[in-house]
């Protein structure tokens, strides 16, 4: 319940970014824009890692798939952005489910191999196609258009956030469904899920689709945002990225994903000034977090809660 | 295909083959004693080849580089065991894959600032005129690699058969408390897994150095290693092996059967096709479950 309520303080203050925006210059735009794409990559990898526990070293390779197959299809066959993303989003997930299919049989340290061997695939396959894809020089993205017209920087900022708007919502509702609970009941116990009647492999499944369509979105939206894509935005260190996001800001929780991708996507910016440190200083954090602060930072609003309960009514803090 | 291209692209693959072995065999060697899968081993060798690089710019010769080596390797792994890893051995596999994983990264950004991004190289301690032996090139550094490789191999092998340490080491693979209840120091024992499989990973930075140069991208050879791993069964030694060297051969074959560029993605796809149908893999003996 708790989780809700700050999922909606998030949701409103996003709304409020919004408006407060129109009013700063096209870089913080940018930033922001930057923020909620990885607020809804994390989200989506979050379902797959924190509810249905299974680990994922490939999520960027779904961003991958996202960006790449809607810049091709508004390049090639001059689809119109709005209809590239989302196409471009379900192919990702239609690839989620395929390697979940196998994948979904997989524990442990035989996942994250076969996740890191579907992320190599994946880049070798961008690299070695070059008169598709441009290879390693990258692929320009078309300019995204609209009846005529450029979008502005502004308008795709709007558009960013209406997608990372209904990331946190679906997201929020898919966890207090039936699938939700069946995500989280897979990780704490398949054995105590699979004797209740939760098809266990198919949850699995189903958490690798819904993970990849998230990624394949905010894959489409990074592609219009920046302007350009290459394979060496979607390797291995961006799926460590992704995976730090969840880690920071709290696993099997979307206010997890919101604050963690959120605080780590001002990261760059402050630490302009020693940026060569910047993957040491990214890796300890997680390392950090993973040592001392296992569940991230959604535990603060958690004992802040806490305070403020005791605060209030003694008598219902302590049963 | 003739027989001496065959001959000589089943040396090329030996060659090659015998570094992912020994990546294979350090990757392979922790695992069964703690269970731990050392993401970050490729940056050991990575680690390796730059105090090759280092200790060679001091003029120090070549034997002399080679035990430093091993050596500095294996203190590295005892601190990486003793600060990184023994304070979260017990916790979820995620928190393992993801810190191990994390170490790699530290130390390759970490060599990537302090020593950039260009090449950098070093010779063979043979030179490099190859040897013609039956009308075919033998590159001496080639066979150097490989010798090496048999050394260690068999040194690894009849250290877990022959010495205390070793079986101690088999023993806690087994059962970890019947160990500790038998007297044996499972810290010990983690320990010195660490130790040798860190060693094992630096000397194979020296190895490759001539081969591939020296750079922080290095590590990516351990993603054969995991596939060699793979085909041996994880908690093989002679499979380990023995994969790492099928990993070399199957390699260089499929670059020259079906062209540059898609010989990259055989080696992944087989390890997807393993992992499916057979996560045990050609030597293993059933699946390896941490309990």
């Amino acid at each position: 319940m708790f989780e809700t309520r700050l999922n909606s303080v998030l949701f409103l203050s996003v709304v409020a970014l919004a408006l407060t925006a129109s009013a700063l210059g096209s870089y913080p735009v940018y930033l922001m824009s930057l923020a909620g794409i990885n607020i809804i990559a994390a989200i989506g990898l979050n379902l797959l890692t924190g509810n249905s526990g299974q680990i994922s070293l490939c999520h960027s390779s779904f961003m991958a798939i996202g960006a790449y197959s809607s810049s091709l299809l508004t390049a090639r066959y001059g689809l119109p952005f709005w209809l590239a993303i989302p196409l471009g989003s379900f192919l990702a997930t239609l690839v989620g489910a395929l390697l979940g299919a196998p994948a979904s049989r997989l524990r442990g340290i035989y996942l994250a191999l076969a996740t890191l061997g579907f992320l190599q695939i994946v880049q070798i396959v961008i690299e070695e196609f070059a008169d598709v894809t441009g290879g390693v020089r990258g692929l320009n993205v078309p300019k995204a258009t609209f009846a005529g017209m450029y979008v502005s920087e502004y308008v795709r900022f709007l558009l960013v956030l209406a997608s990372t708007g209904f990331a946190i919502w679906s997201a929020t509702n898919l966890l207090s469904s039936r699938v939700g609970r069946e995500l989280n009941a897979v990780r704490l116990s398949p054995h105590a899920a699979q004797a209740l009647g939760v098809p266990v492999d198919r949850i699995r499944l189903t958490a690798f689709a819904l993970s990849a369509a998230y990624a394949g979105l905010a894959g489409g939206l990074m592609a219009i945002v920046v302007g350009f894509i290459d394979p060496g935005e979607f390797g291995v260190s961006a799926a460590l990225r992704q995976i730090t996001f969840i880690v920071v800001g709290g696993m099997g929780t979307v206010a997890g994903s919101v604050i963690g991708a959120a605080v780590l996507s001002a990261m760059p910016e402050l630490l302009r000034p020693v940026k060569e440190y910047n993957d040491i200083i990214y890796t300890l954090i997680l390392l950090g977090f993973l040592t001392f602060m296992p569940r991230g930072l959604v535990t603060l609003w958690d004992s802040f809660r806490i305070q403020i309960a005791r605060a209030t009514s003694t008598k219902e803090a302590r049963t | 295909m003739t027989t001496t291209l065959a001959l000589q692209l089943a040396i090329a693959g030996i060659s090659v083959g015998s570094i992912y072995a020994l990546v294979a065999l350090a990757i392979v060697i922790p695992f069964k004693s703690s269970g731990v899968l050392n993401f970050g081993q490729g940056e050991i060798v990575t680690l390796g080849a730059y105090l090759a690089l280092i200790l060679t710019q001091l003029a120090l010769p070549y034997p002399i580089v080679l035990i430093s080596i091993v050596i500095l390797g294996g203190l590295g792994g005892v601190v990486i065991e003793r600060l990184l890893i023994r304070p979260i051995v017990k916790a979820p596999e995620f928190t393992l894959v993801i810190a191990t994983f994390a170490i790699g990264v530290v130390i390759k950004s970490s060599l990537s600032v302090q020593f950039g991004d260009s090449p950098n190289s070093i010779d063979g301690p043979f030179g490099s005129t190859p040897i013609m032996a039956f009308g075919l090139n033998i590159n001496p550094t080639s066979a150097w690699i490989l010798t090496c490789t048999l050394l260690v191999s068999t040194a690894v092998v009849l250290f877990f058969s022959r010495t205390r340490l070793g079986r101690a080491m088999r023993a806690v693979s087994v059962n970890t408390e019947a160990a500790r209840l038998m007297g044996i120091r499972v810290e010990t024992v983690y320990r010195w897994s660490w130790a040798i499989s860190t060693a094992i990973g630096a000397l194979a930075g020296l190895l490759v150095a001539p081969l591939i140069g020296i750079n922080p991208e290095v590590g990516q050879l351990i993603l054969r290693g995991l596939l060699g791993a793979v085909i041996g069964g994880f908690t093989s030694i002679p499979g380990a092996i023995i994969g790492g060297l099928s990993v070399g051969l199957i390699e260089t074959y499929s670059g020259v059967l079906i062209g540059s560029s898609f010989k990259n993605l055989v080696p992944f796809l087989l390890l997807m096709v393993l992992l499916v149908f057979r996560p045990q893999g050609l030597f293993g003996t059933g699946e390896f479950k941490r309990v």
